[in-house]
Parts: C-alpha cells; structure tokens; sequence
C-alpha cells in the first residue's frame, strides 16, 4: 500500500492507494454529504450526493466509487455541486412518498437531516405518487416501498454482511423496487429476519415493528453490551428509553461479531413470559406463594442441612459469576451430583477430544472467524441458521464472499444445502459411517505430501469401504469422492458439527469427526454448535458432569434435594418438569413462571441477562460481559448474590 | 410607519399551523404594531382586498381551495407557504397514490359506519382535483415555512425576515418536517 497525496478544496491530503475520493475525504474529516453510502459496504454510486469536482474530469464524478490517485485536485462544494445536491434531493422527495410528519423515521432520517442541511423548504417537481404496497408478513420488520430511496444499502447489507442475499433489485427503471428473493412478500421469501437491512435504512423504508414509535434516538439512552443468548457473543448497542429495551442495533456491523440475528435483535424486545418477581413457598395447601427472601433462605437451609443427597443442575444460560456461585454453593451443600443441562452435550465433545488426543481440551476447537477465512465448510448435523444464526451468516459470507466450497452433511435440507458443492443424505443414524467413508474416500484421493504424517488420523478410516458404504448410505459414490477431492485440496478446511451429531451422545463418532479434520489440516479445525449462550463457561467451571447425567438420575428417584439454576432459561421443557416428580424438595431459581417452577417447592427470582452485569464465554472460549441495559423488578437480586445468600444460611 | 397588511388563508389542513402562529407568545404583541390582519381564519374577514403578504396553510384539494388560493396570489404581492401541506403536500396528500374515484368511494360508501352514503354531487360541494397539491403547483410561492406544524421560532423567522424586507429561508436548526 502505498501513500497518494491529493488536494482537497486547496488543503494537502493523504490517503492510500486504493482508496476512493470519498475514503480519502472520510479520513480527513473533510464533510460530504451521502445517502447510499454505508460503512463496510461495497460503494455502488446510486445516490449522486458525494458528487464532487475534479480537476481535468470531464464531469462530476460520485466521490465514493471514483478512485483516489496521486495529484489529484478535488472540491466538495461549490455553488454548482451545492445546486445539484439540492436538486438530488428534491426529486428523492417528489419521487416517492417522503413526506416525515407520518413517517416512523421521522426524527432518525438520513434524508431528512439531508434536507434540513440543504434548507429544503419546498420540492420544484411534480410529485410522481406511484402506487407502492407495504409489506408487513414478516413478523419483525415491516418493507414500506413508498419511503425507499433505492440506495440499496439494505441489499448489500443483506449480501455482503449477512450472507443471505435475501433481498435484491427487482424490476426495472422506474418501477424498480427492493424485493426479496424473486419478488415475494418478506416473510415468505429466505429472510432471515436478522434485522441487517433496517439497521442500514437510511430512511423509514425498512423498519422494525417492535420498536416503530417508541421512542426515536435522541430520546434514548444509548448501552453497549454483548448479547448472551446463543453464545457467539455478538457486540450489541441497546437503545433504552423509560426503562424498556426499545431497539438493539450492532455497535458496528463491520466488526467481525458486530452482525445480529434475528434472536439477538428481537428477542429482548418481545419479551413477554411471566417473570417470577419475588420469592415463591409451597404453602400449606400446596401453592406456591410469594415469601420474603429470609423465609425462603431457611426453608432452603432446613431441608438441605438435612438431606445427604442433594444434587445440582444449573442451565448454561446463566452467566459466569452465577455458575461460579452455584459451584460453591454446591461445594458447601458437598453434593457430587452436579451437572448442566447440556451436560450429555459436554460428555460427549469432552470424551471425543479426550480420545482424538488425551492432552487436548475445548480449547483444540476453532475461532468463529476462522469460519470466514475457510476456503472448504462442513457441516455436519448442524443447522446453525437457526441455533446460531451469526455462524449462518458466516457461512454464507463464506460460500458467496470467498467463494469457499461448501460440503453439507445431513438428511435435513438447511439453508446451506442449495448452496452446497455436495450435499450428502445419510439416513438418520448413519452419519458415523458417512463421516468415515468421506475419511476413507481422502485417504483413496491421497493426501498433499506437505501434510506430513497422516498415520495416527488415518487408522480410523481405515476399515471402511467406500463403495460399500456407498450403497449402505443409499449416497452416490461419485458425492463422496466430489466431497473428499474438494476437502483433500482444500488449505484451509472447516467442519462444524451441532445438534444432530451431539444428539447420538457418541463420542467416537466426535472423535472420528475430529480425525477427518486432521487429515486434511495441519491442525483439526473444528467447532462445535454448544446449545446454550454460556455452555463452555459452565463447563470450564467444571459444572459439567464427567460421568453420569444427572438429570437422570432425577427421573429414578435418586437424589432427595435439588437445586436446579435455571435463569434465563425459558425452558418449557415438559421432561424437565417430568423428571422433577421423584424430587422431594426442589429449589429453582428462574426468571421466568415455567412448568419447571411450578413444580419445585421453592422458587427464587433470577435477573434476565438484560438487566444484569456478567460474562459470558462464547462457543469459541472467548470472554464477553454483558452491561445492563434495564433495571429489573426491585425485588430481584443478581443470580450470584442470591446463591451466595443461599450459601451463608446452609449450616453444613 | 404604516402597518403592513397580512392575509391568510387556510385550506385543505388541520388549522394546526395558525395555531402554532399564536405560539409564538410575546412576539404577537409586537406584531400586532407592525402588521394589520385583513382576510383570515382568525379575524373571521371573508373578502380579499389587496394585502402586501398573504399566507397560505394547507394544501390545494378541490375547487374552492383553487380558487382562493388563486384569489390570494391574486390580491398579494408575497405569498408565504406555511406548514408541510403548503410546501409538500402534507398529511392530505396521502390520498394521491389512489385514485379520486376510490377515495370518495371509500369515504361516502365504504366505511363501516356508513349506512346507504352515497358520494355528494350538489353543486354546492366543491369537487376535489384529481390529486392534492402543494401551493406551488398551482401558483407562485415566494417562501416557505415548512413543518407540521412549523416551529413557532420558524414562523417567527419567517414574518421578522419579511418585514425586514428580505425573503426567508428557514435555517436548518429551527426547520422541522414533522
């Protein structure tokens, strides 16, 4: 990269090679008004707002997508440029309906602040009134036609920073218009509601439902946190007026964890369930009934102080101070019975990589960036867009941006399997045997000399017939060996795995997984989808269970006292519940009313992640904290302090 | 000094910018020294005589509004947009991505709470114009108060400049489109 230097309206600039005008005037604080521009989006020129003059050019050129060279002379305003500009927004005003007094984005408009700026005060066209719809089917952003501008910042946001490339141009000339997939109403189309595209609405084109009307920007205090839900800990910015969460927008959508999804960006704002606001007793009649914190304390004392066998759950949802709480607390009541509710989750990655290699821990699994960078994605059992849909989008960045080669492996068709180089249908309970016949199928291909070694990877696959499992698998023979050529020559491989594989509580089969990974990288590059925002925290605290699960030991009557720590976790689960019934005291501390809490004896409020401090570890072992973006019910303490309470009143 | 005559009119709106006009408190004392009201919604004058400023708020939907608005440029040697339905078109103008026929339809007819309407076709209804228009496409408009309603400090602004003999433009930190 080398240095340019340019004049810019008679003052001495540098910049890069590379760089646009437009670059080169951003760095140096030089002000050029743009609509269609957008931070880490490619530059298009749709506006024509960053027009600017240069010498010895023929014509204006749009500062954003004209190349930045050495010696360049440049002026940004001039009565000319100044009368252009005003006239630009005056047909974007006459071209649609953009008239701000019923407009949701009246207040936080880019066009708007445009047009005070140029003091606007009337439109000199005629107004071209063309009948446009307004599409609401989807549930969380609605699509209003008549105030888009046609910048396209929706669309690239869409493409290059979800992956999804849902939305699209679509028509032509004047009955242009953004659509989604081929032209069907949002909610039908492969959005994946991930909010990207109302972020970057420069006006009220595209807005979300939840927060249209209550309350603009400038009304709202602004929190920056992390979100804690699925644990890919994404960086948030929640905008918060009169104590409610009214929008969360990604604090730079550029960042590589700076893309929300659909959980992420609405999930908090509709949040309805029952909370559990103050301590809960089973009266007398056997209802639950609100108590004071010290009544609950000392029954939990009592009953505990009793019992010999008292075990623990705890719900990875809930953040690191909670679970190292709980940890002590169950150290103090000196239960061996502790789990999460991922624990069999836990076993069987923890077992698999102890058998891939006895040294290594979680932290032999990959980087979610690493994701981006891949040139060969397998995914195996997984359906990240919907357990986590960030790594969906960093697939799909993948596949669309870098062209990687995408190999899905699984029965069920995903959003990745019509973007896939080769999507391989195992029958449900035969991914172990595909997973070997792809390794067997490498091996056959033969491996890059560079690669060194192979031997103690190899040995794994090496029984496996190919062709055999094949006709076994009911899968083409060529698939496979597509598969296997395109891993082989790959440089930079990944493998996910989730849900489908964790499923089979198979830890050889993670361990073969792990195998295949070696085979074709200098390192096993694996990442496993963990199910709650802060599975691996719990695990690194040692709450997983290494043995047994203990919930189901729960189920058999085993353990007479339990503390199940629930939190966040909206778990309707009717099984939970279920597996309760043998308990004869059980204490949940949840923040929600569930089928769970109406089964325990007593109930002790907990924080939602929103309203409390704490970290979090992502899937990839990376520390994140959360802010509190609203205060909770006063009555409700953090998670970690009402566990240390618990603690102080246990006599034991 | 001889007071300047003002007139103002209102048309298709919701009087809302006469009402932020007496918003702007004390200064209407000094206005009243400076200005003589002749035809307005608030003298309650119904004829045009020739004036130096006329006002006009809301937009231009059917005949009669043509004709006044037309009657004022007419009759005035400033005319003053003010308010969003003035400069744009406004709130009114939300029935120009139907046609005429529906919207009368849909009001006279279709509404829930109508029973047997029927479209009203006395000459003594002004009809409506195909579409709703802002002041400026039906006559010259020398400035423009834009907001919905404008800012009492705009309106100010507006009428100080004016009287000072200049025409207004309203600065980006007191203009308002909502």
């Amino acid at each position: 990269m080398s240095e340019i230097r340019l004049l810019i309206n008679g003052k001495q600039v540098t910049g890069q090679q590379g760089d646009s005008v437009l670059d080169v005037c951003i760095a140096n604080g030089v002000d050029l008004p743009t609509l269609c521009h957008y931070k880490g989006l490619t530059d298009v020129g749709a506006c024509r707002l960053c027009l600017v003059e240069i010498e010895k050019e023929r014509n204006f050129v749009p500062a954003c997508t004209h190349p930045a060279r050495d010696g360049q002379v440049v002026t940004t305003s001039n009565e000319k440029l100044e009368k252009y500009r005003r006239l630009i927004l005056e047909l974007l005003f006459t071209e649609r309906n953009h008239l701000c007094a019923y407009c949701v984005a009246s207040g936080d408009c880019e066009l708007q602040s445009l047009a005070y700026k140029y003091q606007m005060d009337n439109a000199r066209y005629q107004y071209a009134w063309p009948t446009q719809v307004t599409d609401s089917s989807n549930p969380f952003i609605v699509l209003d036609h008549n105030r888009c501008i046609l910048c396209g910042r929706c669309i690239r946001t869409c493409d290059e920073i979800t992956g999804a490339h849902a939305l699209d141009f679509g028509k032509r000339g004047w009955k242009t218009n953004v659509c989604a997939d081929i032209n069907q109403p949002l909610g039908e189309s492969s959005c994946i509601s991930c909010g990207g595209c109302f972020q970057a609405c420069p006006t009220g084109a595209i807005f979300s439902k939840a927060s249209a009307y209550r309350g603009k920007p400038e009304e709202c205090t602004t929190v920056e946190s992390t979100c804690a839900i699925c644990g890919v800990g994404c960086e948030i910015k929640g905008l918060v007026k009169n104590n409610r969460v009214v929008r969360i927008d990604s604090a730079d959508m550029t960042r590589p964890r700076g893309l929300l999804c659909e959980m992420g960006r609405f999930e908090p704002l509709y949040d309805s369930a029952d909370r559990v606001t103050t301590p809960l007793k089973r009266n007398s009649k056997g209802q639950l009934a609100g108590c004071s914190y010290e009544e609950a304390f000392a029954a939990i004392a009592k009953k505990f102080d009793a019992s010999d066998s008292v075990s623990g759950l705890a719900s990875g949802k809930a953040s690191s101070e909670a679970l190292k709480a709980f940890a002590e607390l169950m150290d103090k009541i000196g239960s061996k019975l502790v789990d999460t509710l991922d624990g069999d989750d836990y076993r069987t990655i923890s077992q698999g990589i102890a058998k891939f290699d006895g040294k290594a821990g979680l932290d032999i699994e990959a980087r979610l960036e690493d994701i981006l960078t891949a040139d060969c994605i397998v995914v195996i059992g997984a359906h990240p867009t919907k357990s986590h849909p960030v790594i969906g989008s960093y697939i799909m960045r993948a596949a669309s941006k870098n062209k990687a080669q995408l190999i899905v492996l699984d029965p069920l068709r995903n959003p990745f399997t019509f973007r896939a180089s080769v999507w391989l249908k195992p029958p449900e309970g035969k991914k172990g045997l595909a997973v070997k016949a792809l390794g067997k199928a490498i091996i056959d291909h033969g491996l890059p000399k560079a690669a060194g070694d192979k031997s103690k990877f190899s040995a794994d696959f090496k029984n496996v017939d190919v062709k055999k499992a094949s006709q076994d698998l009911g899968i083409d023979v060529h698939d496979i060996t597509k598969a296997a050529q395109i891993l082989a020559e790959s440089r930079n491989s990944i493998i996910i795995y989730g849900s489908g594989i964790l499923a089979y509580k198979d830890a050889d089969l993670v361990a073969t997984i792990l195998n295949l990974a070696a085979l074709v990288g200098d390192k096993p590059r694996v990442i496993s989808l963990k199910r709650y925002g802060n599975s691996r925290g719990a695990w690194e605290l040692g709450l997983g269970n290494p043995r047994a699960p203990v919930a189901s030991d729960l189920a058999k009557g085993k353990a007479k006292g339990l503390y199940l720590l629930l939190a966040d976790d909206l778990t309707e689960s009717q099984v939970l519940a279920d597996s309760l019934k043998g308990v004869e005291f059980t204490v949940v501390q949840a923040s929600y009313l569930s089928p769970v809490t109406a089964r325990a004896d007593i109930v002790l409020p907990s924080m939602l992640w929103t309203e409390s401090k704490g970290s979090y570890t992502t899937i990839d072992g990376l520390s994140k904290k959360t802010a509190p973006m609203v205060k909770a019910h006063t009555d409700i303490k953090t998670d970690a302090d009402t566990l240390k309470e618990v603690a102080r009143c246990l006599k034991k | 000094m001889a007071k300047v005559k003002v007139a103002t009119v209102w048309l298709e709106s919701c009087a809302g910018c006469h009402m932020s006009f007496l918003d702007v408190d004390e200064f209407i004392i000094d206005l009243v020294n400076l200005v003589e009201f002749r035809r307005s919604p608030i003298t309650d004058i119904k004829d045009f005589t020739p004036v130096t400023v006329g006002i006009v708020e809301g937009s231009v939907g059917n005949e009669e509004e043509k004709e006044v608005i037309e009657a004022l440029r007419h009759n005035c040697q400033i005319l003053m947009a003010l308010g969003d339905c003035a400069c744009f078109g406004g709130v009114c103008a939300m029935r120009n991505t139907f046609n005429k026929e529906d919207v009368l339809k849909r009001a006279y007819i279709d509404t829930p709470s109508t029973y047997q309407g029927k479209i009203p076709l006395s000459p003594g209804v002004p009809a409506l114009l195909d579409k709703v228009y802002p002041a400026n496409q039906i006559v010259k408009v020398d400035c423009y108060v834009p907001g919905c309603p404008p800012e009492p400090e705009a309106i100010k602004y507006g009428l100080t400049e004016l009287l000072a003999g200049r025409i207004p433009v309203v600065p980006s930190n007191i203009m308002r489109f909502d």
